[in-house]
């Protein structure tokens, strides 16, 4: 584990100002996290896979309501998840709980016209597809050729056939489709700094600085505006990163309440979520991105995470 | 330009996939990828919305990677039998868990069959992949990322 930046540790003192709460951060951000799956129900049923892995000996539980989210209770080897038969013919996507619940707010339903804005590796537009049946069309987009590659790579493996790819800058593709295609829910999964995923990649905090927040936040703006206005009347936008910096994602939620015909809508997750703050530094925000969801490591031994959910007006 | 499959194209290889596997039905819109290859798609888009999209963003691919033409046969690919696994029943070859493994790691496989040709390999109850059988042996057409890598 390497040490926090002074200011990284400062902010996060800001953010969770409780001293036991904020131990507990420190606490778990130094473990590694829980090894989840989701079942990809394309191939195969969570009882299905459940008993398969069960007869390798592997103990699998399924806390919540969406019985595909499914965490490996046994110790593995290094490697294991991805070598296992089952993984290579794509019956279950290696996927950490926090990145699973942009699809769940998001709620695409079979028949519906999606776009996946920075849809890299995949993990979110695979479940995407999953959730849709392969029906419905799914516009998953990234912007450089090796990205495309893993991402193609994983709609094969998990029999995704629904879905068209595009390799384009985010804001140009949105700006080539407005007044085009109008979509019914829109997922922005934007590039960001990272800090919730401390636990996976600890290598962020020696990579953390404070003038990269700031350009990320300018690109993520662009990002959520251009995509914004490609959503029909009524369609919803989720916004998420896995970052706590608020102004990676409350200020861009503000943003578009300020700028655009957009309502706030609440979020309900099978896991614990904190408010959006609506206070930063010497900004404040929308009184209504307190409606946005927040998700701490310590609160449910996941990463860290945050979701806002957009309607068109 | 995207070019789709005809429906007359498309009833020959449902015809062609139906004696190989007992294919009757392809659930898809079929997309010509290069020469030989075809993808299916089974979303809601048409194929002028697929064109018009196309003219607009750069798109890579569409569906999923679903067979190869060859001049003996079809090759489905693997994902393409998982989506229809309900309508495979012929030409299947159950493998034990040695040759499974085996072929897992990439290998061909020494095998005595009356199979001749493209064959769908199982492993227990799951479709491990497509081979092709020649009497004595079945040849290898895992995709290097879904094997089982040392």
């Amino acid at each position: 584990m390497y040490e926090p930046k002074p200011l990284f540790a400062e902010r996060i003192a800001k953010l969770l100002p409780d001293r036991e709460d904020r131990e507990k951060f420190w606490e778990i951000v130094r473990k590694e996290p829980i090894s989840s799956i989701r079942c990809n129900t394309l191939k195969i049923s969570p009882e299905k896979l459940k008993e398969k892995l069960g007869k390798k000996g592997w103990k699998i539980e399924q806390p919540y309501e969406n019985k595909e989210i499914m965490i490996i209770k046994s110790e593995l080897l290094p490697g294991e998840l991805g070598k296992a038969k089952e993984h290579l013919l794509g019956y279950y996507y290696v996927q950490e709980i926090s990145s699973m619940l942009s699809i769940l707010a998001l709620n695409p339903k079979p028949g519906e016209l999606i776009l996946d804005l920075c849809a890299s590796p995949g993990s979110k537009t695979t479940q995407a597809s999953a959730v849709m049946e392969n029906k419905g069309t799914i516009i998953a987009n990234d912007r450089d050729m090796g990205r495309i590659a893993i991402l193609s790579a994983n709609l094969e493996r998990c029999g995704c056939a629904n879905v068209i790819v595009s390799r384009m800058d985010g804001v140009q593709l949105c700006e080539r489709l407005k007044g085009k295609i109008e979509f019914d829910k829109i997922l922005v999964d934007a590039p960001c700094s990272g800090e919730g995923n401390i636990r996976s990649n600890p290598k962020t905090l020696l990579m953390w600085n404070p003038k990269m927040i700031k350009v990320l936040s300018g690109i993520q703006k662009k990002l959520a505006l251009s995509a914004f206005q490609l959503l029909k009347k009524g369609g919803e936008m989720i916004y998420s990163t896995c970052t706590h910096a608020p102004e990676e994602n409350e200020s861009v939620i503000s943003f578009l309440l300020a700028n655009f015909p957009a309502e706030i809508e609440k979020i309900n997750l099978p896991i614990k979520t904190r408010e959006g703050i609506i206070e930063w530094e010497d900004k404040k925000y929308n009184n209504k991105v307190k409606f946005t969801a927040r998700i701490y490591p310590q609160d449910n031994n996941t990463e860290g995470f945050f979701l806002g959910k957009i309607r068109k007006k | 330009m995207t070019e789709f499959i005809k429906s007359k194209e498309k009833k020959e290889m449902q015809e062609k996939l139906n004696q190989q596997f007992g294919i009757k039905e392809i659930p898809f819109l079929l997309v010509k990828s290069g020469k030989e290859k075809l993808r299916a798609f089974s979303g809601s888009l048409s194929k002028d919305e697929i064109s018009e999209l196309a003219n607009l963003a750069r798109v890579e691919n569409i569906g999923l990677y679903f067979a190869a033409i060859h001049e003996d046969g079809i090759r489905l690919s693997l994902d393409a039998c998982h989506l229809l696994q309900n309508q495979i029943s012929k030409n299947i070859i159950q493998l034990d868990d040695k040759q499974s493994l085996n072929w897992f790691k990439g290998n061909d496989l020494e095998f005595e069959s009356k199979i001749k040709g493209f064959a769908i390999l199982k492993h227990e109850d799951d479709i491990i992949g497509v081979g092709k059988a020649s009497g004595n042996s079945i040849k290898n057409f895992l995709p290097k990322e879904r094997r089982i890598k040392n």
